[in-house]
């Protein structure tokens, strides 16, 4: 089980003032400690609010944290390198580059050659229905589409951790599901290390092996729970009919709720 | 998934064949007629013209007429003179328009890499977009000369300033959550700048391309007026100081179809630019 095998990413302690020591000073994040084993998909579900964004950006390292310590693979993060490979609800596509070329851009960013940048980039999209748009632009394709491309470009430059930020929840009801669940069976495939950083409380039942708890501004860590669903029954309709789902999406909502009344 | 794919093939599919056909059926009546229209607007104007100056009821030393623009067109072409004052003045656009606008937009680009710089010469950014750029042309044509240099200095100075001052608005118009995504991949500010600023600032240099050909005219033409010996604003400014109104319009005629001519080919290369 992913839980028993070494922690690939560890936030300690991660807090983050902004404007320190002046009379506008805003603490986003109090005091965040988490950690994500290798294959293991953490979610971090928190009101509105509770600093994801920033929490965000710190794993990212797009912004250096006021307290504590973001590492990977025990190495503390200081700068952006590419570490981390994110997903956002915008599918970021460059709309003046073909889907190959948007899916071999963090491989080009390494200095790949650009040969066998192509070829991973094709077995991705073979292997993940896109085949025969390889050379189309973004603005021919479906938002669902795009958003399958904009996955595959983080796949494609094996990120020792992958960032999703609500991923879906710009697509409409039907193309979430069959994304989500699409998402989920190859994130399992391959073995990826997640954070998913989400508000709807039933993806991350869906999707997590784990889930953090933050509290609103300044985000806290306000519990963890193990989602203990087997694989085979996460599937994203399935799966709502379970008693366990039920029990923790209540227990989550209503952990939300106090918040949200505070 | 399967579903997924249908729709997105029916999409792409669409795009490629389906909508092409109606659309054409239905363009080319309508630009047959618009054009008809337009034939019938600009001749009745001359019409009109020819008519009233024939009737008396316009003096035609202060108006010309269309019979003698004619005359002054053909006698242009057939001595050769309107012909050699045309290339003149499209060499001095072209060279100046290329020259201009290519060294402004790599400047206004180059501005996004060193933003101490742009902050430093925003002022003078400012002052400069308002400024007439026209205003310059009489102290361009002192440093230059009275030569082809000369104009070629002026539409290639004004058409520098507005693709510098275009290309760099655009630079900073560029999806900034696009620079976020290259930074986390760990992309250098140069890769950022090859790989996103640079096409992403492609619409915005296309469209100060589209204006500076207009405007790397009105600088060739200026500078013509102000000192020159050839070229269509010469010929103009000759024949006006003559008074003789029909040299005039024959050279704002040549100066049309050379605007219409140029446009033209700005126009292509803008929409081979142009990602959609």
């Amino acid at each position: 089980m992913p839980h028993e095998s070494a922690t690939v990413l560890q936030a300690a302690n991660v807090g983050m003032t902004f404007n320190p020591d002046t009379p506008e000073a805003v603490t986003a994040i109090a005091d965040i400690s988490f950690e994500v084993g290798r294959g293991e998909v953490v979610a971090i579900v928190g009101p509105s609010g509770c600093g994801k964004t920033t929490l965000f950006n710190i794993i990212a390292g797009l912004l250096k944290p006021t307290r504590g310590d973001i590492a990977v693979d025990g190495v503390p993060v200081h700068d952006a390198t590419g570490h981390v490979g994110y997903m956002l609800q915008k599918d970021l596509l460059l709309p003046w580059r073909t889907v190959r070329d948007n899916v071999t851009i963090g491989l080009e960013v390494r200095g790949t050659p650009s040969r066998e940048a192509a070829g991973i980039a094709q077995a991705l999209i073979e292997a993940y229905g896109l085949k025969g748009f390889e050379d189309a632009y973004p603005s021919a394709l479906s938002g669902g589409m795009r958003q399958r491309v904009a996955f595959m470009r983080t796949l494609a430059f094996s990120p020792e951790v992958i960032l999703l930020d609500e991923p879906f929840s710009a697509l409409d009801s039907q193309t979430r599901l069959i994304l989500q669940s699409d998402v989920m069976r190859i994130i399992r495939e391959r073995q990826c290390s997640v954070v998913l950083v989400t508000h709807d409380v039933g993806e991350a039942i869906t999707m997590a092996d784990r889930i953090v708890v933050i509290t609103s501004r300044p985000g806290r860590v306000k519990s963890v729970h193990r989602v203990d669903i087997a694989p085979e029954l996460r599937h994203p309709l399935k799966i709502r009919t379970l008693p366990r789902f039920n029990q923790l999406f209540e227990t989550i909502w209503s952990e939300l709720g106090i918040e949200l009344a505070a | 998934m399967t579903s997924v794919e249908t729709t997105g093939r029916a999409v792409a599919d669409g795009r490629g064949s389906a909508p092409a056909r109606p659309a054409a059926r239905r363009l080319l009546p309508g630009t047959g007629r618009i054009f008809i229209y337009q034939v019938l607007v600009i001749a009745g104007f001359f019409a009109i013209w020819e008519v009233a100056i024939r009737a008396g009821w316009i003096p035609v030393y202060i108006y010309g007429q269309p019979s003698g623009v004619v005359r002054e067109f053909v006698k242009g072409i057939t001595d050769g003179k309107l012909l050699i004052d045309t290339w003149v003045t499209t060499q001095e656009s072209v060279i100046g328009f290329l020259i201009g606008s290519l060294f402004g937009s790599a400047a206004g680009l180059a501005l996004w890499l060193s933003p101490t710089t742009a902050a430093v010469i925003r002022p003078i950014m400012v002052a400069l977009n308002g400024l007439p750029k026209i205003a310059l042309a009489p102290l361009i044509i002192v440093w230059f000369g009275i030569g082809i240099e000369s104009k070629i200095a002026v539409a290639a100075i004004i058409t520098f300033i507005v693709a510098m001052i275009a290309s760099y608005a655009g630079s900073q118009e560029v999806d900034n959550d696009y620079v976020r995504m290259l930074k986390a991949l760990g992309a250098t500010r140069f890769q950022i700048f090859r790989m996103v600023i640079v096409p992403g600032s492609v619409p915005w240099i296309a469209s100060a391309f589209r204006l500076n050909i207009g405007f790397a005219m009105i600088g060739a033409v200026v500078g013509e007026y102000i000192s020159a010996e050839q070229g269509l604003g010469q010929h103009i400014y000759y024949a006006g100081t003559l008074y003789n109104l029909n040299g005039v319009w024959a050279g704002i005629f040549a100066l049309m179809i050379l605007a219409l001519v140029l446009d033209w080919f700005v126009g292509r290369a803008e929409r081979l630019l142009k990602w959609r």
